[in-house]
């Protein structure tokens, strides 16, 4: 047993010294994946990748650090959308309040892209465990940051970098 | 205990170690492109000795691979030993193997595609009226499927066709679910869907339970709807039950209507669930979970007297109201109530009884939430409910307060007050918890959380109980995130949607690690 828990844990070690500092700005290629969005289109990651950053907002209607969180992605989405900059709203709402993303959005008038990750199977794909959850993709498809939970001023560092790979 | 200080100690070094070489810059350190990996570590020491195992060992570790229209990926899963509760660890109480395997082949984009998994798969059909395979790791639910999956689109039509085995609670993977979903796309105002699906058991002689439905999104200005009708047939059940008169078993109806203007929405749901729990022959696989229309909650009390689903009993409605005031001020208001079915229901027929509809769940919230300034802001929320399976009603009030110090630092506030009313025993109580955390972006936050219980056994004997934990969550580079507990915890609910998983009174540390690359 010993031996398992210290094998564990000493793999976890091994992950932890080699995760990349906050200075690395390189990371994995953004997996593809098609979603449904909110007026029952497709949406498909590498057809609106190329022109920008992309920010994916893995969120739900039940959590209240999402809403949190969209608030102020929607204030940078507001200040960079015309620079080419897109956000992606990716709701992992499931079957039990699906129902609920719409009315909440059009309610807000937010009006960044929100689409139905309704099985988490893009959730999945990212590691996105807990929410919320943030992905920023720069405009050669690569992982570039991510953040698990929110607290007020993590917006502050994803801003930073939106604005830096602007004006790459 | 020396053990324990032991293990412990090995888990504060590697921790503090792990920080001190995230400092330098890691750069060297790149994956191969188009590789990813994660990893998920849950460790807790119960430090009381009537318990079965005092420690708890859970290890996730995903690593996945895309290149081109190819991906693969595996899980390799660790519990050792694994939670005692059967219902959590299904079968794997020692166990260290790969439990998920995949391979996906991607052609195509969205209008004309293909997309074929071998392996294990997960699959959603609509709002999972027939399936829902999932993960959901708060719960402890995985009832992937291992087999085929073949996705199509062409002409506006999309096209789901599957062949697979879920694992059974003792870990086998005996039945064959075969299942097909055809949706139409090409309307603009309506989406138009069928889906049909079987299981086919391992035993010689057993009828199938097969399971069909249709299902319609239109949307129209300000209006979105959702309706799907489904049935059940098993010819055993038809033999059995019903001297063959009935050409099914059970029927379902789950529907929804959104109305959104301005600031302003509403959310109205309906549900009919009559004898139609999708299983595995041996009853330990449920393949479907319809919408619950039950409210999701954050706070601790509101989770305490949970209503789990019944895919076979159940009718009801819930309607939620949202309303904007102003970007400070928000309302919402939700109500719902679920009943048990009449005894005219496919349910209470094949169960040969005869009960009285009863109210399973009635639940009423409020919630308030004000900006009063940039750095003050307040939620004030009620619950009410009364449930069926723990007999009890409940009025819990609930006060949060944020107080933002400027721009990264955060402190936060939240009362809760709940009244228990057993109604089998007639046992009054109240319980209260308050919970103080400061929140450091980006990387550091601490909660301190007691909980206070009062009962009354006899008139003027209080008796009170006292549970409370220190929780640190600390981010380690931009990779991994780490949490850990100290102290104790009430016994309760992780519910999502009406599936819940008890989690038992516990006393010691807790370490959950996430890493991602």
């Amino acid at each position: 047993m010993r031996l398992i828990l210290l094998a564990v844990l000493s793999l976890f070690f091994s992950l932890s010294v080699i995760a990349q500092n906050e200075e690395d700005i390189t990371g994995r290629k953004a997996p593809n994946f098609k979603l449904v969005n909110l007026d029952g289109k497709y949406v498909e990651l590498n057809n609106i990748s190329g022109s920008g950053p992309i920010l994916l907002s893995f969120w739900a209607t039940w959590c209240k650090p999402c809403l949190e969180e969209m608030s102020e992605y929607n204030k940078i989405y507001e200040q960079y959308k015309d620079k080419g900059f897109v956000l992606l709203a990716v709701s992992t709402d499931t079957e039990k309040s699906v129902a609920k993303v719409k009315p909440y959005i059009k309610s807000k008038d937010y009006k960044f892209a929100v689409v139905l990750d309704t099985n988490g199977e893009v959730a999945r794909k990212y590691y996105a465990q807990q929410m919320p959850y943030t992905v920023l993709i720069d405009k050669n498809g690569n992982i570039v940051y991510s953040h698990l939970g929110y607290m007020k001023g993590d917006e502050q560092k994803v801003e930073k970098l939106i604005s830096e790979l602007l004006e790459k | 205990m020396k053990t324990s200080i032991y293990r412990i100690t090995i888990l504060l070094i590697l921790i503090f170690s792990s920080r001190i070489f995230c400092q330098k810059d890691s750069r060297w350190f790149l994956l191969p492109d188009g590789l990813g990996f994660s990893n998920h570590l849950e460790y807790s020491y119960n430090t009381d000795t009537t318990v079965i195992h005092n420690e708890i060992l859970e290890n996730w570790l995903n690593l996945d691979y895309n290149k081109n229209i190819f991906s693969a990926g595996l899980r390799f899963e660790v519990f050792q030993p694994n939670d005692p509760d059967p219902s959590v660890s299904r079968g794997k109480v020692r166990y260290a193997d790969i439990t998920y395997k995949y391979f996906t082949v991607d052609i195509g984009d969205v209008e004309e595609g293909l997309n074929i998994t071998a392996g294990n798969f997960y699959k959603l059909f609509g709002r999972g009226l027939i399936l829902k395979s999932y993960e959901d790791r708060n719960i402890r639910v995985d009832n992937n499927l291992l087999g085929v999956k073949v996705e199509a689109n062409y002409l506006g039509f999309s096209l789901t066709a599957l062949s697979g085995s879920a694992a059974n609670s003792v870990n086998e993977r005996q039945d064959i679910l075969h299942a097909m979903d055809l949706q139409y796309n090409g309307l603009n105002f309506v989406k138009l869907a069928a889906t049909l699906a079987s299981n086919q058991p391992n035993i010689d002689g057993v009828a199938r339970t097969t399971l069909a439905a249709f299902r319609l999104q239109p949307s129209y200005w300000n209006f979105d709807g959702y309706a799907e009708y489904g049935i059940k047939s098993n010819k055993d059940d038809q033999l059995k039950y019903f001297n063959d008169d009935e050409w099914k078993v059970g029927e379902a109806f789950y529907g929804s209507l959104n109305f959104y203007y301005d600031a302003f929405s509403i959310v109205g749901e309906y549900k009919y669930y009559d004898n139609y729990a999708f299983t595995s022959s041996d009853g330990t696989i449920y393949y479907n979970t319809p919408p619950s229309l039950r409210k999701e909650y954050t706070y601790v009390l509101l989770n305490r007297h949970p209503s789990p689903l019944d895919q076979s009993n159940e009718e009801g409605y819930a309607v939620e109201v949202n309303y904007n005031f102003s970007d400070e001020t928000s309302f919402i208001v939700n109500y719902g109530v679920t009943r048990t079915l009449p005894n005219s229901s496919y349910y209470q027929r094949v169960n040969n009884s005869a009960n009285l509809i009863s109210t399973q769940l009635k639940e009423v919230y409020l919630q308030a939430t004000h900006g009063w300034n940039e750095s003050f802001t307040t939620i004030a929320a009620f619950g009410y409910n009364e449930e069926l399976s723990t007999n009890t009603k409940n009025i819990t009030p609930i006060l949060e307060n944020k107080f933002y110090f400027d721009d990264i630092n955060t402190i936060k506030l939240v009362l809760e007050h709940q009244q228990t009313e057993n109604l089998t025993t007639n046992e009054k109580y109240y319980d209260d918890v308050i919970a103080l955390e400061y929140l450091r972006s980006p990387n550091f936050n601490v909660s301190l959380v007691a909980e206070m219980q009062t009962k009354e056994p006899e008139e003027g004997n209080i008796v009170r109980k006292i549970w409370s934990f220190i929780q640190l969550g600390y981010k380690l580079g931009n990779h991994s995130d780490i949490s850990l507990l100290i102290g104790s915890r009430q016994a309760g609910n992780i519910c999502i949607g009406g599936i819940c998983r008890y989690e038992p009174a516990f006393q010691g540390i807790e370490l959950k690690m996430l890493t991602r690359l």
